[in-house]
């Protein structure tokens, strides 16, 4: 048990040489560059193969489905020779008694050196009734595995901002795991994040040993330090003002902004415009749908989201700020225009006074 | 007299528990749990119809995609819109994908380690895997030198420690493979986690990206244009035509052959899991437009009592047809906890009366489950890929008689072979066979749409709500990887006044209903065998075999 | 103060016709003059271009988007005029503590009692037209000085707000102090709804201050409006109205 990554991969019949290239691989995975490899090379040499731990709360498994869709590397390296995956609902074969083992072992056998990985958000509600695993709730079984943990990562939005069972009126009162935990947290929010920026999240902690540096909500800034407006490629047609007016249309096809349409681009950070999803194909903007703002905490209820601002509350669905205002505007002009009315019948009576007046005195 | 407690059963999408009664090494009774709600349903309401599709897509990952269809085909229905053919082609293309993706990844990924043992592998003969790996397919990476490595991984990986295999059954007298065949079944296990990346591409072209692509009401969010850089042209199609051919390659040449060569050493399971008799299809893959279901692929419909020759109509409207129960759900209904109510009218006040956690058993508690019971005229039916292959068997749909013969006549047993455990595994790759082959059918006419330039992806109609009715009801029915999925909307003033999911697993894998009639989880458990109360694989066998999605179920 | 009983129509600014005298009171300063002016424009723009932002028109449109930078240039206008509208009010902060008894910071709070009564009884002239009883301070009125507080108030949150929207784009000092505001609001949507929601409140005083402005001219007949050009009032000495 426990190999370093370096015997196990001696063990595979790799040489030093190939060792060395593949850290260099890693390093450049991680964002270090080639004079960061010699770091990597001893990280590796040092380290076991790190536990960790993946769990299942409140989700739609679309972040570990995600997950599985990196391409480098491939989740198959990843599970055979960079980490120990040793606890997730989704795919480990232990169930019921077994699993429970699995989570026990691995927290007891790592205490402090193993990693958390959450998917879902978790309910506070009620005892926490609405998400519950071999008898437990969800809360009683994060506090568990996040007290010895060496580092946590809130998966999705669903783990960092609660995503859309927190939407209103959050009925189960689903709550992301860094409200929960006395711990640091880093939160990758997406929904679900993209494959390749969740492995490098992972790679970044267990090959560098390292925490990403983190912005003021704990996300990596590597992936959420732009917003997916200021690199998309649609940009320029956004500042040539060259818009999609409906789907489908001329403009449409011709790959103009879909900022009309509702596009969340210009407040959302995420590395979709760069990164972008499935090993580079696409992303939202680029197959003909704005950004719905996926990465940002409380997006479902910034809707409709094909329109520019959202629906103003108490107004109807399409109603805006622009709405309340055009009517409060223009019955300010009204009271104003009623005003004036008002006074120039009066400044007549007056006028006609002071004429009589000066008639008389004359 | 022991009960046997399942909690999590993993490999599955969510939250389920199973508590089974063991007497005499067989299973007498059974109880499914749903123990995770997020009350999406609640969450919906208010909201702007066009927006719904996005937010129940999120009811699951796995199924992605298809409750985005299910929402916007029922927003489409409650304000009348129908959308471009190019459109509809393009979400048969995103749903035949699904299919494929999704029955690949269960098969080997959720439902393998069932029946493959990974530990027995390592005793195999990688020459004679190779010699039989190529007997009965053509996939050029089955080799002796291919097998010897992939041995030789898992070697290792079993030295440091088994990671997500540890603790499984190794062992246990149920696996019956030799050591080739889960050597193959393991090969296969990692090539197919390396392949299902790919075949999801298509949904990123046409939908951004994969999982949760994009959806729209009134056709699809892509434009095609062979003119144009941006637009889904040349290189685009040309992009989806390989990812098809690969998949063709990968469904045809590796998932098909190893569920054969899987399936005929457990010829056995096609006695046990059988579960309940009636089957439900909504139909699916228009090809003359959804408002047209007798252009579909898949029939629609409903067999009772597994009588082949008869298939009821199946009406979706109809208030005394599709109800869903919570007489043992932790639900409150406004008007009896015993009525059954149409989906339309549906209710969901949720009211958890479980014990308090952490708790050992259900047991003594009359209401066990957050996921309601649907029926059908009163009939607990079982919905999934069995259930839409007998139907269209039924309704005489012949490329599905066709290939359901083929891999009958190839594991040499009969018809009846269907109804069970077994069966519905079969099942599974017979729809992905299918839908695989429509898949390059649709994309064949769409290429020849784009040849004619009837590219037309959106229908602006009803796109603004001062369009739609004050008042409006719809109903968008999909078959979902996993079964019969129909969302119900109500529409006030433009937002969404009402909206209820009635999902596949929802039917499967509820409580029993107000009359005490099981669902099909708890009544194919019913009967199986467990040689081993501490090691229940059989349980997971037979829970496996409907591929449970619980997120879906409770939502 | 002169308790002279103001009635409406009483625009005549002549000696001896009717007893009335007034003298010139030079209230505007230079400076604020020029500060209400910047302000004025700076506003104007930053609410077209601002509205323009949040729904841009139809009305340019190019084959090419290399061929044209109108929306670009619609953003940085309102940039520019942020900029200019930010620095001219700090300068009319500054003002309000070494400019004249009437840019004082303190007249625009109603700390004294005559001060809340004027705001009364500036009410009753402007909304229900009433009969003005007591004279109106020859400064900002107390209820206009008030409301100024108020737009003040406003002025900062749309400009930390739009800092904030701003710091995204921005690597100097300035915008980047104001970064913390976006989680605080929910992130950038928020800030930006919020900041959109409030271009209603600048459109909606500018009507109302503008035509009280021209109404006040009226009632007072002291030249309110040419002051905020010239500088000089005229505060009555002597003399009543009939
Ligand atoms: C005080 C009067 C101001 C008004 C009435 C105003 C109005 C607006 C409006 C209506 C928008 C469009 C928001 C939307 O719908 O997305 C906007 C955007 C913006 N405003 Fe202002 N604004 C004002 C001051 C400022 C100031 C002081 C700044 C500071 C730099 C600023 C920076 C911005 C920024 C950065 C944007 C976003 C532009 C973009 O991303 O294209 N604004 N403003
Ligand atoms: C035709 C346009 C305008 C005219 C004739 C005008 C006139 C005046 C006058 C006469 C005053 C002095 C009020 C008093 O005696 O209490 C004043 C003050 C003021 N006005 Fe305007 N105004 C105009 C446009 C605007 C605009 C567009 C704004 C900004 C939205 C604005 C903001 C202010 C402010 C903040 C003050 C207080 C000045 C201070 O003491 O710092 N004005 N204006
Ligand atoms: N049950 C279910 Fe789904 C499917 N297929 C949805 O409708 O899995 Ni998540
Ligand atoms: S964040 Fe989104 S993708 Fe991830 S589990 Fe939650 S709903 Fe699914
Ligand atoms: S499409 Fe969206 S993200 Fe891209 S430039 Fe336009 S508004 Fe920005
Ligand atoms: S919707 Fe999400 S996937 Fe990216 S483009 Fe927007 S953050
Ligand atoms: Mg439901």
């Amino acid at each position: 048990m426990g190999d370093s990554i370096w015997q196990s991969m001696e063990k595979k019949g790799y040489s030093r040489r190939d060792f060395l290239q593949f850290c260099v691989a890693a390093a450049t995975v991680a964002g270090l560059g080639r004079t960061g490899a010699a770091q990597v090379a001893s990280v590796f040499e040092k380290k076991e193969k790190p536990a960790v731990i993946w769990m299942h709360f409140q989700e739609c498994t679309c972040c570990s489905e995600s997950f599985i869709r990196a391409s480098h590397p491939i989740v198959v390296d990843a599970l055979l020779d960079v980490l120990s995956l040793n606890y997730t609902e989704t795919l480990m074969a232990a169930s019921g008694f077994q699993a429970e083992k699995s989570l026990n072992d691995t927290i007891k056998n790592n205490k402090g050196k193993y990693i958390v990985l959450v998917e879902g958000a978790v309910p506070t509600k009620d005892g926490g009734v609405y998400c519950m695993i071999g008898g437990k709730t969800a809360e009683q079984i994060l506090q568990t595995v996040a007290a010895d943990a060496a580092a946590i990562v809130a998966w999705g939005s669903c783990a960092s901002n609660g995503c859309v069972q927190a939407a209103k009126p959050n009925p189960t009162g689903a709550t992301p795991i860094h409200k929960l935990v006395n711990k640091p947290v880093i939160n990758v929010p997406g929904c679900p994040p993209i494959a390749d920026v969740m492995m490098s999240v992972v790679t970044h902690l267990l090959v560098l040993g390292q925490v990403p540096e983190l912005d003021s909500l704990g996300r990596p800034k590597e992936f959420y330090g732009r917003r997916v407006h200021d690199t998309c490629y649609r940009r320029a047609n956004y500042d040539a003002g060259l818009f999609v007016e409906s789907w489908d249309d001329e403009n449409a096809r011709k790959g103009y902004c879909l900022y009309k349409m509702g596009c969340r681009g210009p407040v959302t950070y995420n590395a979709c415009s760069v990164v972008k999803w499935n090993e580079g194909t696409s992303y939202p903007i680029q197959s003909g749908h704005g950004c719905i703002g996926c990465s940002e905490e409380g997006f479902w209820d910034n809707g409709p989201f094909y329109q520019h601002l959202p629906s103003f509350p108490g107004f109807g669905i399409e109603s805006t700020a622009d709405t309340v205002g055009t009517i409060v505007g223009a019955a300010t002009l009204a009271g104003v225009a009623a005003h004036a009315v008002v006074t120039n019948i009066r400044k007549h009576k007056v006028i006609a006074e002071v004429h009589a007046e000066e008639e008389k005195e004359s | 007299m022991t009960r046997v407690v399942v909690d999590p059963v993993t490999r599955i999408e969510g939250h389920l528990r199973i508590e089974a009664v063991v007497e005499n090494g067989v299973i007498t009774d059974a109880f499914s749990a749903g123990t995770m709600i997020r009350g999406l349903e609640k969450i919906l309401i208010g909201r702007d119809p066009r927006d719904a599709w996005a937010i129940t897509e999120r009811v699951c990952g796995v199924c992605t995609t298809v409750h985005a269809l299910a929402s916007v085909r029922s927003v489409e229905d409650a304000i009348g819109v129908a959308v471009p053919q190019t459109a509809e082609l393009i979400r048969n293309i995103m749903m035949a994908t699904l299919y494929v993706q999704d029955h690949v990844v269960h098969f080997y990924h959720l439902h393998a380690l069932d029946w493959v043992d990974i530990v027995a592998a390592l005793k195999a003969d990688p020459k004679k895997a190779a010699e039989l790996a190529q007997s009965f397919s053509k996939w050029d990476k089955n080799t002796t030198a291919y097998f010897t490595d992939v041995q030789k991984k898992i070697k290792q990986f079993a030295d440091s420690g088994l990671g997500i295999f540890a603790n499984g059954y190794w062992g246990h007298p149920a696996y019956k493979l030799p050591p080739e065949v889960n050597l193959i079944g393991v090969a296969h296990y990692l090539d197919a986690l390396e392949w299902q990346k790919e075949v999801v591409k298509i949904h990123a072209v046409f939908g951004g990206k994969n999982p949760h692509p994009n959806y729209l009401v009134g056709g699809v969010p892509c434009s095609i244009d062979t003119d144009e850089v941006a637009a889904i042209n040349s290189e685009r199609l040309n992009l989806v035509s390989r990812l098809i051919s690969q998949a063709d390659e990968f469904v045809n040449e590796v998932y098909i052959p190893d569920l054969l060569a899987v399936a005929s050493f457990y010829k056995d399971w096609s006695k046990y899991g059988g579960g309940l008799s009636n089957y439900l299809s909504y139909g699916e893959y228009p090809t003359k437009g959804y408002g047209n279901p007798q252009s579909f692929k898949y029939a629609r419909g409903a067999v009772l009592g597994r009588d082949l020759s008869t298939v009821h109509p199946v009406n979706p409207r109809d208030e005394q047809e599709i109800k869903e129960y919570i007489a043992h759900s932790w639900y409150e209904y406004d008007g009896g906890n015993d009525k059954g109510l149409h989906p339309w009218a549906g209710e969901t006040n949720i009211k958890y009366t479980g014990p308090t956690p952490p708790f050992e058993t259900l047991e003594g508690h009359d209401k066990y489950s957050f996921l309601k019971t649907p029926r059908w005229k009163d009939n607990p039916m079982e919905v999934g890929p069995l259930a839409r292959l007998l139907v269209s068997y039924a309704a005489g749909h012949t490329d599905v008689k066709e290939t359901v013969g083929m891999v009958l006549g190839k594991l040499n047993v009969p018809v009846d072979a269907l109804f069970s455990t077994l069966g519905r595994t079969a099942a599974r790759g017979i729809d992905a066979a299918l839908a695989m082959g429509w898949l390059k059918e649709f994309f064949g006419e769409l290429m020849d749409r784009v040849k004619t330039r009837e590219t037309s992806t959106f229908n602006r109609e009803k796109w603004e709500p001062k369009t739609w009715p004050e008042d409006c009801e719809g109903v968008g029915l999909v078959e979902a990887p996993r079964g019969s999925l129909a969302h119900y909307v109500k529409i006030h003033k433009g937002a969404i006044a009402n909206y209820q999911l009635v999902v596949p697993t929802t039917w499967n894998g509820s409580p029993r209903d107000a009359k005490m009639q099981r669902s099909a989880f708890e009544a194919s458990l019913i009967g199986t065998p467990v040689a081993k109360l501490d090691e229940p694989v059989e349980i997971l066998r037979t829970i496996h075999s409907f591929d449970p999605c619980l997120a879906c179920s409770v939502h | 103060m002169s308790t002279a009983n103001i009635q409406p129509g009483n625009a005549v600014p002549t000696n001896g016709t009717h007893g009335v005298e007034y003298r010139r009171v030079y209230v505007w300063q230079l400076p604020v003059r020029f500060y209400h002016w910047i302000n004025a424009v700076a506003l104007v723009l930053l609410c077209v271009t601002g509205y323009l932002i949040g729904a841009p028109i139809r009305a340019f449109y190019a084959a090419e988007a290399y061929q044209q930078y109108w929306f670009g240039t619609v953003r940085f206008i309102h940039f520019v005029s942020a900029f200019v509208y930010v620095f001219n009010f700090a300068a009319r902060i500054y003002w309000g503590f070494v400019g004249n008894k009437y840019a004082q910071w303190t007249t625009f709070l109603p700390f004294k009692k005559w001060q809340r009564e004027e705001i009364v009884d500036v009410i009753k002239t402007d909304v229900l037209q009433t009969k003005m009883h007591g004279a109106i301070s020859t400064g900002h009125n107390s209820l206009a000085a008030f409301i100024y507080f108020l737009t003040f108030l406003v002025f900062c949150f749309q400009t930390i707000t739009g800092f904030a929207l701003y710091s995204s784009m921005s690597t100097s000092w300035l915008p980047r102090m104001f970064t913390w505001i976006v989680p605080l609001m929910g992130g950038e949507f928020g800030v930006r709804f919020w900041h959109h929601l409030f271009l209603w409140f600048f459109v909606c005083f500018t009507i109302v201050h503008v035509y009280l402005a021209f109404y006040h001219d009226y009632i007072e007949g002291r030249g309110t409006i040419s002051s905020i050009v010239g500088g000089w009032k005229f505060d009555r000495v002597k003399g009543d109205d009939k």
